[in-house]
């Protein structure tokens, strides 16, 4: 190409050349060397010492990096399917009183779909969540003991009303979910403060003992003052007497203990 | 999490796996690795008579792995400082060892 160039001047500008004396117009620095090569082309010496001079040298550091923790680590902003998430599991906290944690060991999709259709029938619900976005969720909130349950494979199984007992029969019945504990009523519970909660009778059978416990002492004084008075002073005498000994038999030691 | 050495876990040799530990301690991460390997449906499907029992307390205590073989021998693991992937190296190669025994003896 440049053999051409060279012809084609020679051609055309050589009664100015033969007469001024100039340097030829082309001049084939390098020959059969290409610009652009598959391979890294050596640079020309000159190029070489002037890159090897201008080295970029960078200040020596005062402290070693990683020391001090960085200021602008905390401008990570969140996903926004976290944020989604979270506002779900808000809602889930505040509107079911039962929130169980199961970690299932690789049950199958029907032993799921089993799983799931039996506890539906009592109204509980099985929820799945990432860890990561329960655990931080659970940590700015009030519930974070939680949080150090939500490890590997958890299920979250919620419900409004707190029907224990058919959770425990239902998962007694599929051998790979464990039941690691629950939140019930805002109570933290493991998994045998859970087992005793589903043992314990009702409220309205626990309020209806206590009840029955109080009259019982109010309906016996009533029903002895309501008696004829000859027999409530025969009891009260014979209760003085019985105070009586008591306390004759406790002076005559203590007269011996100072004696 | 660790993923195990060899992709199937042989249970051939193994009666009963009970793995206990406490979720509300910080070191159970490990255990409960190891937990969720060994009662995936492909250990299990090598065995299915091998029980994995997991017991859930609440004591602060020990996360401890305990492993009855078929011919008595019991592996205790106690995976407070272990990793999940030393756990299984640890079962796996007993498991290996037992396993190839009882095999060639059959064979012989």
């Amino acid at each position: 190409m440049t053999y051409f160039l060279f012809n084609m001047a020679a051609t055309l500008c050589v009664p100015l050349l033969r007469n001024q004396g100039w340097l030829p117009l082309v001049q084939s620095v390098r020959h059969g060397s290409k610009a652009v090569t598959r391979h890294r082309k050596p640079l020309h010496i000159l190029k070489q010492k002037l890159l090897a001079v201008t080295e970029y040298i960078p200040p020596a550091r005062v402290v070693p990096p990683g020391v001090y923790p960085s200021q602008n680590k905390q401008v990570q902003e969140e996903n926004g399917f976290a944020l989604l998430l979270k506002k779900d599991l808000n809602k889930v906290f505040e509107e079911c009183r039962m929130i169980a944690v199961v970690q299932r060991n690789a049950s199958s999709a029907e032993d799921m779909l089993v799983l799931k259709h039996r506890l539906f029938k009592h109204g509980i619900r099985i929820k799945f969540f990432p860890n990561q976005v329960t655990r931080s969720f659970l940590i700015n909130s009030v519930y974070s003991n939680m949080a150090p349950l939500f490890i590997g494979p958890t299920v979250l199984f919620v419900s409004k009303e707190p029907k224990v007992k058919e959770m425990l029969s239902a998962l007694r019945a599929s051998p790979q979910m464990t039941l690691l504990g629950a939140c019930i009523d805002n109570t933290l519970l493991s998994a045998q403060g859970v087992v005793s909660y589903s043992k314990l009778p009702s409220m309205t059978i626990v309020q209806g003992e206590l009840v029955s416990g109080f009259t019982m002492l109010t309906s016996r004084t009533a029903s002895m003052l309501q008696r004829h008075p000859a027999h409530l002073s025969a009891l009260l005498q014979q209760y003085i007497k019985q105070q009586s000994p008591d306390k004759d038999a406790e002076v005559v030691p203590k007269a011996e203990e100072a004696t | 999490m660790a993923a195990p050495s060899k992709s199937t876990l042989l249970l051939k040799s193994v009666k009963k796996i009970v793995v206990q530990f406490c979720p509300f301690e910080s070191n159970v991460r490990s255990t409960r690795e190891f937990l969720a390997l060994v009662g995936s449906e492909k250990a299990r499907s090598t065995n299915m008579n091998c029980e994995v029992i997991p017991v859930v307390k609440h004591d602060k205590s020990e996360p401890v792995i305990d492993v009855t073989y078929v011919d008595g021998e019991r592996l205790v693991m106690k995976g407070g400082r272990l990793t999940c992937s030393e756990m299984l190296n640890a079962f796996q190669s007993r498991c290996k060892d037992k396993d190839p025994q009882t095999l060639a003896g059959v064979k012989k």
